[in-house]
This record gives C-alpha cells, structure tokens and sequence, in this order.
C-alpha cells in the first residue's frame, strides 16, 4: 500500500493541543515518530496518550498546532484513511452484527482488503463466524477489532491501550497476534500502554508521555544500553563528567544512587555500575518533573 | 458503503415494510366495502339539493368503525414522522458515538462525509417512501369519504374539507416533508447531544411543537388571507354556531357561501360599520333565543353580519407546496449542520 514518501514520519506532531470545553487533553505536543518500528507510546494515565492517538486516527481535530501522519493529514481522504488503522481503547464492535459481518464490512469499505488474512486470523482465533459481536468476549472483541485494522493492510497502526482490558492469557495472544502481523513486514505500529511488561516484549522503540510532553523517545536498544545505574560513595551529581545526564537521584547518609544517561563510557572506579530495565526507565522518566528536576521523596528510588 | 448501510438498516427496514403490509391490509379489507357504500348512497349521480340528504345518509352510514378507521389511519400517518424521527433518526449518530463504534465506522477508507451521505440517503428516502405510502394508501381508502364532502356532508371528523389540519397534514405531498424533516432532526439531535435516549426526547418535543406551531401560526401565513363579510344565517352554509353567553356574541363559521372547502382562520361578528362586536345587541337577548332562528334574523336586523378571514380552496397545493419546501429546506439545512459538525471530528 506504501505509495508517499518512506521517510515521512510515522507521526509528526508541532505545538499540538485538543481542548475540551475549559480543559486541555493535550496542550502544546511536540514529537516525531519514526516510522518502521513498533513503537510504545507510555506515560501516566492523563498525559495524552488516548487524546495523542485519536487525533492521529482522524477521530479528533487539532484545537491548536499540527499533526500530520505519514506525511498527510489525518483522515483527510479515503487513501489516508487506509493506510492507517485504529483500534481504540474499548475495541467496540457492532452488537447485532456477526463476526462474519464485521469482515464483510471490511471488505466493503477497504480497497486493499484482505480477505484472506481476516479470514485466517478469525479460524485461528476460533471466532465463529456466526456469533454477533455483543456476545464477544472483551479477547475476542479486541482480537476481531485488530483483525479489522490488519486487513486492511495499513502502512501504519493505531491501536489505544489495546490490551488494558484483557486477561494475561487474551493479553498474550492479542500481541502475539500482533507480532506475527509486523514480521511479515512494512507495518508500523504506535501503541499506547501503561503496563510497560507488555510494551517490552513487543515494542523496539520507546516514547514517554508525560503531561503531553515527551521526556525521552528512542529505540529501546539504545536506550537500555545508554542508561545505567550508579551506585557509590555519597556525591554531588553537580560533580559528574558533563556527558553524563542524571535522570533520577537518591542520597542517603554515605550513599548515592543514581540513574544517568550517557553515551560514553563511565570511568570512575568508585561507581557500582547496573544496567537498568526498560520499566525503571520509565518510571525514571515518569517521575521527573518537565524541567527536569526530580520530583522522587527522598531516600526512595524512582 | 451502500452495502454497509442496507445491512445495519435490515431490521428497520424489515419493521416498515411489516407496519406498510399491515397497513394496506387493513385499508384493503375495508375499502371496498366503503367504496359500495358510496356506491350505494346515490351520491355520484345526484343533483342540487338532493346531495345534501344523500350525503347526510351516506354519513350516518360510515359513523362507528369507519369513522374510528379513519382517525386511526390519519393518526398513523402523522405519528410516522415522529417515530422515524426517534428510531431512525436520533440513533444514527448517537448509538455510533455512545457504544464506541464510531471508531470502527469511521477508521475504514471512507471518509465520514461519504459515510453520513450514504447513511441519509438511504434511510431518509425509504423514510420519506414509508410515510408517502402510507398517506396514498389511506387516501386511495378515503376518496369515497372526500367525494362525499364535495356534495355537502354535514361536519364531523370524516367530512372535512382537505385543508383541514388533520386532512392537509396527511394528504398530498406534506408528508415527505415531515418524515425529511424528522429524520434529520433525529440525526442532528443524535450528533449533539452524543446519547439516543435523550437525542430521541428532544426530537419528540420539538416535531411535536413545530406540528402544532405550524397550523396554528405559520401556515395562515403562507398568503395573504381574504376576507369576506356574509349575512348571519342559520345552517350549514353561514354562520355555523352562534354561541351568547351572558351578553358576549360569538360567531363561528364553518364554511363560506361560494367557497367550497376553504380554510377558514378566524371568525367574528361585525356591526353595519364594519367593526367587530362582541356584545348581543340589546334586541336579541330574549332568555331562550340563542342559537334559534329568530336569533339569527334579530341580529341581521341589527346591522350584524359575520367577517371571515380565510384562505380559498384553490391555494391547497401552493400551500402544500409551501409547507413541504420549508420542511425539505429545514431537513436540508440540519443534514448541513451534520455534515460539518462530523467533518469537524465529533468522535
């Protein structure tokens, strides 16, 4: 289906804001999402992930600034419209309409239907073609909405805390089945999640979302391998080498842990050096404040 | 897109084509029967003054359960609009948005402007189809009925005049205007207040107002009224009732000398200058003599005659036309509003 420019972005995004009567959802969003990757988009709840995602999807319009996605506008004429899929959050489905309804709807509406995939997926999933989508298990709901959005062979899917919802087992397949979507290759996906067990298994490139701001975006890889955990004699961090951005801090009496960022190697021996998880990145990220200062009681790590 | 929405409109269609068959059975079972009655009454060959007695036979034949048949049949037709209103209507938009589906409908490569336009079309004609057929089916089962006020029946629910409110609303193109109309209200109801129940109340409340504001202060207003001034005479053809109450006169015709079937929108007493009164004179108020001839030659011999302010049969159609315009026009103008209000991103 890719037929514009490869590089454009997966998302582009510039001083974007929705507002809501007197609240902001999202206010003065500014990022680039590379496309190519499955990319997990995190924060806490009321960052703007959902707001993010729907104004992506088309579903919402910018109150202020810009978005485009894969280089257009959202939505903006049925060949936009199919090269992107959306699964929102509560991956409704129509009540009276049967399984096999819903993808003949599909069919209907999208050019590059596949018609084949939907109806593998559905057999391997054994949804029965004749069940109506009221009586769908929130599994089954969520797996048949996917279903919808990967056959129509999108460039680029949207899917809003798709898994939220499931039980582990559901929870498992639903990715697994979104795996196995990316590695026949040329799909991007942005998913939104809180639960960052679920983002590490399928995601290859990070975005945290706090406050509509981004604290750090980029290949989970090079931010496992940038990041590490210090662990030393009681020090200022004011006295670290300048290449070396602390994201977090905790000092008690004779000791110092800290969380930083660097790209060069780190060379003083007084150091106990870590490697850090993909959640402790997170949660060090979530914990700071937007102009970078920490915002953790003391004495407790982030 | 077509497809897609024939398939999510299956049981409402369904439902119409049963409440259409129901219909026409009903009237086809009774029809003949009404028509044999005509037949039987003389009143296609009569002459003159003997219509008036015929068609007084023919309607002391038809009272009871054709009477009843038809009220019914009127108030179906009229309530249609209203119904298609709330259950077609008000859900269209609404039930996408409050069960989330929205996201469904509008994230496959059709775009929302073709997704609405596709959706009104076909449900907005077959609601129009629905209505229209109804009001044929019920006129093909009154004609008998309207023939008969033609020669002169006396008055009662089943020989109105077609400009009648109960008749003009039922009758003649009116009725795709309110079933357009009601529709889109629904529809734009639907798409700002975002939930069905509420969406369908207020659909429900502002048809109905509009149903009663427009016989009562819009349609007298389509043209000017005439006028006429006519003698107070007793009988069908004049002054239809004289009430006196205390010394308070009214006069309340029911039809004009020379103007068959005309609206009549106000009526009053009027002294020889011309000017409205609303007191007896003090010659007529003999205890005992309203409502009797004597009465009515009284007050003529007062100088009181009766002024009339109508609208002439032959602007039926104009006026159907009319009402009909401004119902298509106002439907148009909502499914405007809903179009820009969906392109706008309500999700």
């Amino acid at each position: 289906m890719s037929m514009s420019t490869p590089e454009a972005s997966a998302i582009q995004a510039s001083g974007l804001g929705k507002q809501y009567r007197r609240t902001w959802a999202l206010r003065d969003c500014t990022l680039a999402i590379p496309p190519g990757h499955v990319v997990g988009l995190v924060g806490p709840n009321g960052a703007g992930k959902t707001t993010l995602l729907r104004l992506a999807a088309g579903m919402l319009a910018p109150t202020r600034g810009t978005i485009t996605v894969l280089g257009a506008r959202p939505a903006e004429n049925p060949a936009q419209l199919a090269r992107v899929g959306f699964v929102a959050q509560d991956t409704a489905v129509y009540a009276r309409m049967t399984v096999a309804d819903h993808l003949r709807l599909g069919g209907w509406l999208n050019p590059g239907w596949d018609d084949s995939l939907a109806h593998q997926r559905t057999n391997e999933l054994g949804l029965d073609p004749k069940q109506r989508g009221g009586s769908l298990s929130g599994g089954q709901r969520a797996q048949l909405a996917l279903t919808l959005a990967l056959a129509k062979r999108p460039d680029l899917l949207l899917l809003d805390e798709p898994v939220a919802s499931l039980d582990p087992l559901a929870r498992r397949e639903f990715l697994r089945g979104l795996m196995e979507a990316v590695a026949e290759g040329g799909l991007s996906v942005v998913l939104s999640s809180h639960l960052v067990a679920d983002l590490e298994r399928v995601c290859d490139y990070l975005v945290v979302l706090v406050a509509s701001q981004v604290r750090v975006a980029g290949e989970v890889s090079a931010l496992l391998a940038s990041h590490h955990r210090l662990t030393g004699p009681r020090r200022d961090p004011g006295t670290l080498p300048a290449d070396q951005e602390v994201i977090t801090e905790s000092h008690t009496d004779k000791q110092s842990t800290l969380l930083v960022r660097t790209d060069g190697p780190i060379l003083d021996p007084s150091w106990a050096i870590k490697p850090v998880s993909l959640e402790d990145l997170v949660l060090a990220y979530m914990s700071r404040t937007a102009d970078g200062t920490q915002k953790t009681r003391l004495g407790v790590v982030s | 897109m077509i497809r897609l929405s024939l398939l999510q409109f299956r049981t409402q269609a369904l439902t119409a084509v049963a409440a259409l068959a129901a219909f026409a059975l009903l009237l086809a079972v009774t029809g003949p029967h009404l028509a044999s009655l005509y037949a039987a009454s003389g009143l296609s060959g009569c002459h003159g003054g003997s219509c008036l007695n015929l068609a007084g036979g023919f309607d002391a034949e038809v009272q009871g359960s054709y009477t009843a048949l038809y009220l019914f049949s009127v108030g179906a037709i009229l309530l249609t609009p209203a119904v298609i209103g709330l259950f077609w209507g008000a859900p269209l938009i609404a039930r996408e948005l409050e069960t989330g589906t929205s996201a469904l409908a509008w994230n496959q490569s059709v775009t929302r402007t073709r997704w609405l336009a596709v959706k009104l079309a076909t449900v907005g004609l077959t609601a129009m189809a629905v209505t229209e057929g109804l009001s044929l089916m019920q006129a093909w089962w009154a004609a008998p009925l309207g023939r008969a006020v033609g020669q002169g029946a006396p008055s009662g629910p089943l020989s109105q005049g077609r400009f009648t409110q109960l008749i003009f609303a039922t009758h003649g193109i009116t009725p795709l205007g309110y079933a357009a109309f009601a529709f889109a209200l629904g529809v734009t109801a639907g798409a700002l207040i975002r939930r069905t129940i509420p969406a369908m109340a207020v659909t429900l409340a502002v048809f109905v107002a509009l149903q009663i504001a427009m016989p009562l202060w819009i349609r007298p207003h389509f043209a000017p009224a005439d006028r006429a001034v006519i003698a107070v005479v007793p009988g069908t053809d004049a002054g239809g009732a004289a009430g006196l109450t205390g010394s308070t006169l009214t006069l309340v015709a029911t039809s004009i000398p020379g103007q068959p079937g005309a609206w009549i929108l106000s009526s009053g007493p009027v002294n020889a200058a011309g000017k409205p009164v609303s007191t007896t004179p003090a010659a007529c108020t003999t205890p005992g003599i309203a409502g009797s001839p004597h009465f009515y030659s009284c007050l003529t011999s007062q100088g009181i005659r009766e002024a009339i302010s109508y609208q002439p049969a032959r602007r039926y159609w104009p006026f159907q036309w009319t009402e009909t315009a401004l119902y298509l026009a106002a439907a148009l103008a909502l499914a405007g509003y809903c179009f820009r209000r969906l392109r706008r991103r309500l999700s």
